[in-house]
């Protein structure tokens, strides 16, 4: 266990610290509180409107397509780096590795995860069996509808 | 940084030792790619392709079965195991995954859902348990814990109109990003200790070095259970099992309670017989409080429950202090008994899952004890197989459900664990009359009173036929006193009484399946149980 002793001796050394600076700045510093420095943010421009709370759901496949192609950068760099002594396995083993990802895209983009345009509309807004007699309401002599 | 000159050793590949594997992850992706390029087509293709797929999975164990025989060796430079314990478990994954996607196909009917994901995740997931049971490295078996666990985090939110659903999802996925969590420091802890992460050099280092302060090996052992206690919901590890099982669709309960928990054994297997083995006398009590814990809390909480899905999951938990119980005795009669139940549990649990996925109706709304009764008039053939099933779970006798609890009491005795013996048949003996209150509920009356009201409370009222109706052309007063019912509510109400659904043909296949196995096999035991023992001959 002797090797951990130096671990440990760093977690309570954080541990002090952060006590330390916090009962410190308490103690020493001296506290003239206003509104402006109460403030949660104290630089900055004074929001005067309260954020977005709703963004498109959409944006989650956007999110993953990031995903998907963030993944396959983060191995091929190792890869590229000893492509020349894997050879031609490390070469199928990518092409491999590339066809699950190209597979995941299609799949995205055959979800519409590229359509960021407004829905088309399928069915029309206006019914073409539409006539007068359906669109006119009758109202009986009293003049008020039933 | 200097490169390393000259080639790596590339290590030998034997494709035909992780074909179940590369079958259950090649298959979804050409179901992906084949929903990308057409449109047309319901959900019935994709089933047709699981099945197909899982057939071919199933093949495939079985080959590597007959051909692995009695000389186990490794593949993938030690990462993988090739061994009957795997082949066995594959060939039970790789079944449960079409018998899953079956399920699915009918939830997806009545769900009106046409996509390929629920059966695409399901054997990725499937996949992921099969990389667990063949895991020759600790590496690996967190790769397949992971593979697995994913997958089944967004299966249990499919249900995207029930809050349920993806509640039962969020607590899966914290709880299970937890567990994965507290297990990889586990591997951590043990490769800091022993210096490797594959299984068999720290079964020969463990068998030829005494660790003198061994803190961090316990300790890490200790995170290795802990973590796949999470995964087979073993108390006190359970508490998100209820909730998952009860909001998922009932496909993906059927699927998660049999495979995830089939993998998890065989990771504990792995990790605690084999890499462990030496070890022995410091996990069994750990394993012996578990499954003692199991079996107490599982069998007593089963009772108490109304909801059937939640009933099943308590149930699942007393199921696995038993597979705990047999791990514990550490003996070859243990090992061939863990297997045994794990494939008798798996059918069973399957079919119990699938009764409660038709009975639960759309949405899995109806899962209430009462909804229950009177399922034997309704449907005489799924009444019949459900109380199979379920009398089995209870461990009668000329079942599987008797043979695996016998086995487990058995190996129990032998190792010596009297107390957790009885502790065992005492559980079974408290879950049974759970199990019968069931199925005395399927023979009973039907209760009139259902939470929504009979049929006859659908009288349309006046102030709805003006919102629902169009401005009605009641010329003159010829019906001033009468309300004229739009068609809406006339068919709602032809629906409302028209109680009993049909049985999804996935459903009824899956039921005949389940239930004739269970009898089957318990009645004619020899060729499981011999398949049971070759699996765990070799350790």
């Amino acid at each position: 266990m002797e090797q951990y002793l130096g671990v440990f001796v760093l977690i309570v050394l954080g541990a002090l610290f952060a006590a330390l600076s916090f009962t410190a700045s308490r103690l020493l510093g001296p506290s003239k509180p206003t509104v402006a420095k109460r403030a949660p943010y104290e630089c900055g421009i004074v929001p005067n409107l309260e954020p977005v709370q709703r963004f498109p759901v959409r944006f989650y496949l956007v999110a993953m397509i990031f995903i998907i192609f963030d993944i396959e950068v983060v191995f091929l760099y190792p890869w590229a780096v000893i492509y020349s002594q894997l050879r031609l396995f490390g070469l199928a083993e990518m092409v491999v590795f590339a066809a699950a990802v190209v597979v995941a895209f299609a799949y995205l983009v055959s979800n519409g995860a590229l359509d960021w345009g407004p829905r088309k509309r399928i069915q029309p807004t206006v019914s073409y069996e539409r006539t007068a007699e359906t669109t006119l309401r009758r109202l009986p002599p009293g003049g008020r509808a039933a | 940084m200097a490169v390393i000159a000259g080639a790596l050793a590339i290590p030998h590949i034997s494709y035909i030792s992780i074909l179940p594997e590369l079958i259950a992850m090649g298959a979804p992706m050409v179901m992906l790619l084949w929903s990308a390029t057409t449109r047309s087509g319901g959900p019935g293709r994709w089933t047709a392709f699981t099945v197909v797929a899982s057939v071919a999975a199933f093949l495939a164990s079985v080959e590597i079965w007959v051909k692995v025989g009695t000389h186990p060796y490794t593949a993938v430079a030690g990462a993988i195991l090739v061994d009957r314990f795997s082949a066995f478990l594959s060939g039970i994954f790789a079944v449960a995954m079409g018998l899953f996607a079956l399920l699915a196909h009918d939830w997806a009917v009545r769900e009106d859902e046409s996509g390929p994901e629920l059966p695409a995740l399901g054997m990725l997931s499937a996949s992921g348990a099969m990389l667990m049971a063949a895991a020759g490295d600790l590496v690996v078996v967190f790769l397949g814990l992971e593979i697995m666990s994913i997958a089944l985090y967004v299966m249990a939110a499919m249900n995207r109109r029930r809050l349920a659903s993806g509640e039962a999802a969020l607590k899966y996925f914290v709880l299970g990003a937890f567990s994965s969590a507290i297990f990889l420091y586990g591997i951590a802890l043990t490769y800091g200790a022993t210096g490797t992460t594959n299984i068999a050099r720290i079964a020969s280092y463990l068998a030829s070095n005494v660790v003198v302060s061994n803190g961090v090996l316990l300790a890490g052992m200790a995170m290795l259970i802990v973590g796949l206690g999470f995964k087979v919901a073993a108390v006190p590890f359970h508490t998100w099992s209820p909730d998952v099982y009860q909001g998922s669709p009932s496909p993906v309960t059927a699927f998660m309670s049999a495979v995830a928990k089939a993998a998890g054994f065989a990771a504990l297997v792995r990790v605690l017989m084999e890499a462990m083995g030496t070890l022995r006398l410091d996990w069994q009590p750990a394993i012996y409080v578990l499954a003692v814990l199991s079996l107490v809390v599982g069998g007593i909480l089963t009772v108490v429950q109304r909801d059937v899905k939640r009933m099943l999951a308590y149930s699942s938990i007393s199921h696995a202090g038993f597979v705990l119980a047999a791990l514990q005795s550490a003996s070859a009669a243990g090992r061939s008994a863990l297997a045994y139940y794990v494939a008798a549990y798996t059918l069973m649990i399957i079919g119990s899952f699938a009764v409660a996925g038709h009975v639960g109706g759309p949405g899995d709304r109806s899962q209430d004890l009462s909804s229950y009764r009177g399922l034997s008039s309704r449907h005489p053939a799924v009444g019949f197989a459900f109380t199979i099933l379920l009398l089995g779970q209870a461990g009668a006798p000329f079942t599987t459900g008797f043979l695996a609890k016998f086995y487990v009491v058995s190996a129990a005795v032998g190792n010596g664990s009297y107390t957790l013996a009885v502790v065992a048949m005492l559980s079974a003996v408290v879950t049974a009359f759970f199990y019968l209150r069931i199925v005395l509920g399927l023979y009973g009356s039907e209760e009139p009173s259902t939470p929504e009201g009979p049929p006859g409370v659908l009288e349309p009222q006046p102030a709805l036929v003006g919102s629902v109706g169009e401005p009605q052309a009641s010329h003159g007063a010829e019906e001033r006193g009468s309300v004229v019912v739009p068609e809406v509510l006339v068919a709602a109400s032809a629906t409302q009484v028209i109680e009993v659904s049909e049985v999804g043909a996935g459903t009824s296949v899956v039921l005949a399946l389940c239930a004739a196995a269970t009898v089957v096999l318990g009645v004619w035991p020899s060729p499981l149980l011999d398949l049971a023992k070759a699996a765990t001959i070799i350790f």
